[in-house]
């Protein structure tokens, strides 16, 4: 009889008491938090960055931020939120920066080897989702749009419309006061609806 | 009036009648008077339908946007590069921290350094007295250094005078 595979190495300790561990200088049980958290961490910054090494750099951010500001963790709130919200605003951060150094044009990347209604006809139709073409080429659409509205406002786009967060959820991740998220996510609707204007006006011209 | 109703006889005595019917209606001016106000209201409706479709691209790019799956692939074994990191960072160099925190100290010294100067000739001009960098240090006779360097420097010979 053939002996079974042993079990994964899980470590079945909480959140909680990982980070007591690692504040206690057990350095290696902050493994452990990035193995349960970095999926979550890659799908949220592929929101904001369409670069690999971009996501790669700002994740790297997150948890290297992470790992610094431990000790600041104070156990009032669960570990998740404190946890999203620096992760949110590092991202914000590295948009501020990715802003000022590299601005592009919305034709840069648009329209190259694309038919003439091919970008519009996209725009309607939902992607399969076993098409992994499909979906690199509808990826490249949102951040295209979404590239040309303030990092705020792209904040704001993306907790609130595209992982549907509610404006009080808002204020606590990004640590804005709740009319100001309210300004926020009006703004943001306004900047997102003139991009999309330009998208389509622009593609009226080809 | 009277050429209107010689046309329309001839129209009808007429073989091909039909013409006469399309000369006549050649015959009447186009009247092109606007109603007033009317192209406010006709861009009052482009602008409405404008909106509609504006709107509708907005709500197409959000269902587009929200239904692309979030991709949480991580790189092969992205976690063991962050402990690399982490690890780098708590061996890091005593002197390298040292260099960094006297960097960061550059600014806020200049700060109070410029904070000093601005204090300095400020404050000798309000009292009406000479700045600070210009008042001469009380100058000591030039002999009375010269004079306690030879007592310090013959010192232990004096002691040795005592001893013998």
């Amino acid at each position: 009889m053939e002996a079974t595979a042993p079990l994964a190495d899980t470590d079945l300790r909480t959140d909680e008491e990982l980070i007591t561990a690692v504040v206690g200088g057990e350095v290696d049980s902050f493994e452990e938090l990035i193995v349960r958290y970095q999926p979550r961490i890659f799908g949220m910054a592929r929101k904001y960055f369409r670069n690999e090494s971009d996501v790669e750099d700002v994740v790297q951010t997150i948890f290297t931020k992470t790992y610094q500001k431990l000790g600041s963790f104070n156990h009032t709130a669960p570990f998740e939120h404190w946890f999203m919200r620096l992760s949110v605003n590092t991202c914000y951060d590295a948009l501020r920066r990715k802003s000022k150094r590299h601005e592009q044009a919305i034709t840069d990347v648009m329209f190259e080897n694309e038919t003439d209604d091919a970008w519009h006809n996209r725009l309607g139709s939902i992607p399969d989702p076993n098409d992994q073409e499909a979906l690199d080429k509808a990826s490249e659409l949102v951040h295209t749009v979404l590239g040309q509205v303030s990092e705020k406002a792209r904040i704001v786009l993306t907790l609130q419309e595209l992982e549907g967060r509610s404006i009080k959820e808002i204020a606590e991740i990004t640590g804005w006061s709740i009319s100001l998220v309210k300004v926020q996510a009006f703004r943001a609707r306004k900047e997102m609806r003139a991009a999309v204007e330009r998208f389509l006006s622009r593609e009226e011209r080809l | 009036m009277p050429n209107q109703q010689r046309y329309i006889n001839e129209a009808m005595n007429a073989d091909e009648t039909e013409q006469k019917i399309l000369q006549l209606a050649k015959a009447i001016p186009a009247d092109e008077r606007v109603p007033s106000g009317f192209a406010m209201r006709v861009m009052s409706h482009v602008r409405e339908i404008h909106t509609r479709e504006t709107s509708q691209a907005d709500e197409q790019f959000l269902r587009l946007a929200r239904n692309i799956p979030a991709n949480e692939h991580v790189p092969y074994a992205f976690e063991k590069r962050i402990m690399a990191h982490v690890r780098a960072l708590l061996n890091e160099n005593p002197f390298t921290i040292w260099s960094r925190m006297l960097w960061r100290a550059v600014a806020p010294c200049l700060g109070v350094m410029l904070l000093a100067i601005v204090l300095a000739f400020g404050r000798g001009d309000s009292n009406g007295t000479e700045p600070l960098a210009t008042v001469d240090p009380p100058v000591e006779a030039p002999d009375q250094n010269a004079i306690d360097f030879e007592t310090v420097l013959l010192a232990s010979f004096d002691d040795l005078e005592y001893t013998w």
